[in-house]
């Protein structure tokens, strides 16, 4: 088959999706072209060819299934994305709620720790003696009550 | 359904809006007026019954959860053709992993009836389904989109996601592909 420059836009003249200038260009171009001529014909005679095929009806059943299937999918609506966050924000509260107390709790257990007992895990100096004084001092004011404790 | 009386008279669009507000029974109309259509792109393209119905149900199931990406930009039929041609392709990529996909160029070659024969009208029909099976998925796609379901240009493009001078050009192609494998026929 000799191929013609029109041969590709006969596809979309046949479907008429063709320009209106170029519907007329090569309406033209067919009047004294007989391989295009006849290529149109050939894809008129395919398009009935295509659409002479036989396809079936829709189970009658199938409608159905459709429908319960849509039924059965979570509601992605507004209101259950508001429901979503609505549950978030509960859960952020309850949570920093019971971080806020515990951390209470930790501060109230760290008052009660009499003074001398942190001293006395606290870094030593290199030389010690004045260190052990302020040590002992510090026993003797926790045991006479003076620092506020029991 | 009675449950969608009130939705009978309203645009697809309307319904959309309703579906993702949360009215379901909008979806449901959709689900009536789009399931032929959709069927018989779903049979075309795979040719089964029961494929094309998974395939269908699978493309409404996926449209209602996605109700929130439509930009309504597209129609509300090319949305859902779109939807389930990427259903088909997904479904053709695992069964090409299976070893069973579309049916190789050679098988529809062998095809090939006499149009002379006393049963022609029938084996041009047979012939005619094998050998647009036999197309890629690309130039599959535009035939039936075009062809059997009727879609203009511009839809086609608009549910394959492609250029409208593409869908010109794989028409092209397609034809020419289906003219020689369909000589008997087409030359006649």
């Amino acid at each position: 088959m000799t191929e013609c420059n029109e041969a590709e836009r006969l596809s979309a003249y046949h479907d008429g999706a063709l320009s209106e200038p170029s519907r007329i260009a090569l309406e033209e171009h067919l009047k004294g072209c007989p391989t295009c001529a006849a290529e149109l014909a050939r894809l008129a005679r395919l398009s009935q060819l295509i659409q002479s095929t036989s396809r079936p009806e829709m189970p009658p059943q199938a409608l159905g299934r459709f429908h319960r299937a849509i039924d059965l999918q979570p509601r992605i609506t507004a209101m259950h994305v508001a429901e979503v966050f609505t549950a978030v924000a509960a859960s952020i509260l309850v949570f920093s709620s019971v971080c806020l107390w515990k951390m209470s709790t930790a501060r109230a257990d760290t008052a009660q720790i009499p003074v001398w007992e942190t001293v006395a895990v606290a870094p030593q100096d290199p030389s010690g003696v004045a260190a052990q004084e302020q040590l002992a001092r510090w026993i003797v004011q926790d045991l006479s009550g003076k620092n506020g404790h029991d | 359904m009675a449950r969608e009386g009130s939705h009978l008279l309203s645009t697809d669009l309307e319904l959309v809006k309703r579906a993702r507000a949360g009215d379901s029974s909008a979806f449901h109309v959709l689900v009536d007026r789009h399931a032929g259509f959709l069927f018989a792109l779903a049979y075309s393209l795979c040719g089964n019954v029961a494929d094309a119905e998974d395939m269908v149900q699978e493309a409404f199931s996926g449209a209602f959860r996605g109700l929130g990406a439509f930009e309504g930009r597209a129609s509300v039929k090319t949305w859902l053709a779109r939807i389930l041609v990427r259903q088909v392709a997904r479904h053709f990529r695992s069964a090409r992993r299976r070893k069973a996909g579309f049916v190789p160029i050679e098988e529809a070659a062998d095809t090939q009836a006499s149009a002379a024969s006393p049963h022609a009208a029938a084996d041009a029909r047979i012939d005619v389904t094998a050998a647009i099976r036999s197309l890629g998925p690309e130039h599959q796609e535009v035939i039936v989109l075009r062809e059997l379901q009727g879609l203009s240009y511009e839809e086609i493009a608009e549910v394959l996601d492609i250029p409208r001078g593409t869908v010109e050009s794989r028409l092209f192609r397609a034809r020419r592909a289906l003219q020689e494998r369909l000589k008997e026929y087409v030359n006649s």
